[in-house]
């Protein structure tokens, strides 16, 4: 992460796909890059659509392919270039060192195994072991992560325990094999408030006692506070700011980040009236080609709408994909140039 | 709202009840649901009244009671004064008019054979608002303008639409029939963050321009914080603590209160701090604990809670609360206040941003 001599789980490089190979069809995701050392988080947030989920996916070999097709970029996981293995390779890294948990935790249990079995499954495949070790194994799981009455658990089928109870059996089944990196996509989001703050300080416990990399994917600012330690806001496929999790709250730079996080409702006193974000995310058709938050953007100028703005380093790993950030420099300038402008039309 | 008395609430609930099940079958008996248990409050008109809790509190199935949408098994309900439980034909296709909901599934609660102008336009129809179809045309585009789209969407059909566009069109549809009333159930819940932002500000200014009285069933507490004025916390069928908005989040009395408002994520990286989290699940509403119903996962129970249902108390300033044992808790201190700390920079930039996107909204207008 920081250069130095231990290198990162997962070094993504430049990461760009699409789902057609028509030529001129923009990229759906485009041009990302981000990596996570050993017992970091990574939070990824960005709203419906802009290409978190699709990016996990495709780290884990998980896309089919046609329709999706990898344009551009690298992703190595510990040393290894995950776009470079075979089927039969990615196979034995995914749900071992490399997992996932999923949104949906109903959707991702198979409704006709029993837990202990679902469990015991991913250890014996990887490890080798017979099955009253993995059953062992798999109890030592559901104690992990504390689940009440492990031992009659281990032979409840899915659909006898609560969404909670599910979401932290695809915990013990996504950390049973000590995995290196773990992506969780929108892990909490389908849970309530109590049970997504017993799920966060379990993941947060786990890290610590395993070292695990992290990926969170998520379109929560709150559970991003919460956990992360390195941010990727995403727009439209791109990332367009990336930096510490201070440097994201403290400090943010893009117009999109900034419209985020005024857009959330406060548990603080209430004030006003929240800000928005005009109009909404555009469709792959209509992929701006400067820009992609441009006809959105309250800021946006000509060269906006012209031109894709660069990655700009800030400090440290804090970086934005914006010609005007920090905005208050730009914006006394441009504000009498808008006037102008609103002034021209009202003659015409 | 002249001809009632102005002390009259707008709509209220007696002792409210739903049970599901309970049905006799062939050789069993289903197991019975306890949805709502003997659940009161009064909601006054012009407020926003919210009802919140987890899935599985019996918030919806509240909502859908108040608005005569399912009957309930015990307790009445008043809309105006009048007792409401039982109507029925003409009286209650009035109330339909006056009453109305929007659902939280933007994708499932729109006909997707129909157009955007029949689907707003039915409710104008069916309450005989309309003379004739010009008349009927004119008002749809009106609801569309009003909400936020474009007249001309109104020959398109649903799937045209994203999210926050449909439940615009939700929106749109449940102001048709001019309500005084209106139950929003989780109705921003399924949207994205911005878009999640334009509809609640839409909600707001809709609410104060129409005069409208809102009950919010969410789970959301900082949106709920955001829009309402009084809030219920519901927990497996009853109301544990009534009060208003302030009062709830800055000093909450009910220990499930205090657990619900401590769960919610930090507002900023600065706040991370270890708190004790609720342990256990939801108890399944088939089998409702004894006593006070939160006493399993409770930190603070006793031997009387298990025994005793507390009473709801009412204190001077009219919040309640229904917990044995508020007072020691309270004397305990109840955690932290919430704060939401945002940083000067984001602040500073956010102005510009507001300036320059109202500034940006009037150059359109004037161009137009």
């Amino acid at each position: 992460m920081n250069g130095g001599e231990h290198q990162p789980v997962l070094a993504v490089d430049g990461f760009s796909l699409k789902f057609s190979r028509a030529p001129g069809v923009p990229n759906l995701v485009d041009n990302v890059s981000f990596a996570v050392g050993s017992g970091e988080t990574l939070c990824i947030v960005g709203e419906s659509g802009c290409g978190k989920s699709v990016t996990s996916l495709a780290l884990m070999g998980l896309l089919a392919s046609p329709p999706a097709q990898r344009v551009a970029g690298t992703a190595y996981f510990d040393g290894k270039d995950l776009f470079a293995l075979s089927e039969r390779e990615l196979a034995d890294i995914r749900g071992n060192r490399l997992s996932m948990i999923f949104q949906e935790p109903m959707t991702s249990l198979n409704p006709a195994y029993t837990i202990g079995e679902q469990i015991a499954e991913s250890i014996r495949r990887h490890r080798g072991i017979d099955r009253n070790e993995a059953r062992e194994q798999a109890l030592e799981m559901l104690r992990l992560v504390r689940i009440p009455a492990p031992e009659t658990r281990l032979d409840a089928y899915p659909h006898q325990l609560s969404g909670g109870m599910r979401q932290r059996v695809m915990i013990a089944m996504a950390l049973a094999n000590r995995p290196r990196l773990l992506i969780a996509d929108e892990p909490t989001t389908a849970l309530d408030v109590t049970i997504q703050a017993q799920v966060l300080s379990l993941i947060r416990n786990l890290q610590a006692e395993t070292g695990t990399a992290m990926v969170l994917i998520t379109h929560d600012l709150g559970v991003v506070a919460e956990v992360a330690d390195h941010v990727a806001v995403m727009y439209a496929g791109r990332i367009v700011e990336y930096g510490t999790v201070t440097d994201l709250f403290d400090d943010p730079q893009h117009p999109y980040t900034i419209g985020l996080m005024g857009a959330i409702p406060s548990v603080g006193k209430r004030e006003g009236a929240l800000a928005t974000i005009r109009g909404s995310v555009p469709s792959p058709e209509q992929m701006p080609n400067g820009c992609r938050f441009a006809p959105r953007c309250p800021f946006a100028e000509q060269r906006c709408i012209d031109a894709a703005p660069p990655d700009r380093t800030l400090a440290g790993v804090h970086r934005v994909a914006c010609w005007l950030a920090p905005v208050e420099q730009s914006a006394p300038a441009a504000a009498s140039h808008n006037g102008a402008a609103a002034s021209r039309r009202e003659v015409a | 709202m002249s001809t009632t008395n102005p002390r009259t609430p707008i709509l209220e609930a007696r002792s409210l009840t739903k049970h599901f099940g309970g049905t006799r079958q062939l050789f069993t008996r289903t197991p019975t649901v306890y949805a709502v248990n003997d659940v009161s409050f009064a909601v006054e008109a012009g407020e926003t009244f919210a009802i919140v809790g987890e899935s599985g509190c019996g918030k919806s199935t509240l909502g859908r009671m108040l608005l005569r949408l399912i009957d309930s098994t015990q307790g009445r309900v008043f809309y105006q004064g009048k007792d409401i439980t039982h109507q029925q034909g003409a009286p209650l296709r009035r109330l339909r008019r006056e009453m109305q909901i929007i659902f939280q599934d933007p994708f499932a609660s729109l006909n997707p054979g129909m157009t955007i102008g029949q689907i707003v336009g039915e409710p104008i129809a069916l309450h005989g608002l309309a003379r004739n179809g010009a008349e009927r045309r004119e008002r749809v585009a009106d609801l569309l303008r009003t909400v936020g789209l474009q007249p001309a969407y109104a020959d398109r059909y649903p799937h045209e639409f994203s999210g926050g566009q449909r439940q615009r069109i939700g929106i749109a549809r449940a102001l048709a029939g001019e309500p005084k009333l209106i139950v929003g159930d989780e109705p921003v819940s399924a949207l994205d963050v911005s878009v999640q932002a334009q509809v609640i500000n839409l909600l707001e200014t809709l609410k104060q321009d129409l005069g409208l009285t809102l009950i919010m069933v969410a789970h959301d507490l900082a949106v709920i914080r955001h829009m309402s004025d009084r809030v219920a916390v519901m927990y497996l069928g009853e109301i544990v603590e009534l009060a208003d908005v302030d009062a709830l989040f800055d000093t909450p009395l009910h220990p499930y209160t205090q657990a619900l408002l401590g769960a919610i994520p930090a507002s900023s990286p600065h706040e991370r701090r270890s708190r004790p989290a609720l342990s256990g699940d939801l108890p399944s509403p088939t089998k409702p604990p004894s006593g006070c119903r939160f006493h399993t996962r409770c930190p603070h129970m006793k031997p009387q809670c298990v025994q005793q249902r507390p009473v709801s108390e009412t204190l001077p300033d009219g919040r309640r609360v229904a917990c044995h044992f508020w007072r020691d808790i309270q004397n305990a201190g109840s955690g932290a206040p919430l704060s939401a700390r945002v940083s000067d920079k984001l602040t500073e930039r956010l102005a510009l941003y507001r300036e320059r996107q109202s500034a940006q909204a009037a150059a359109t207008a004037a161009a137009e």
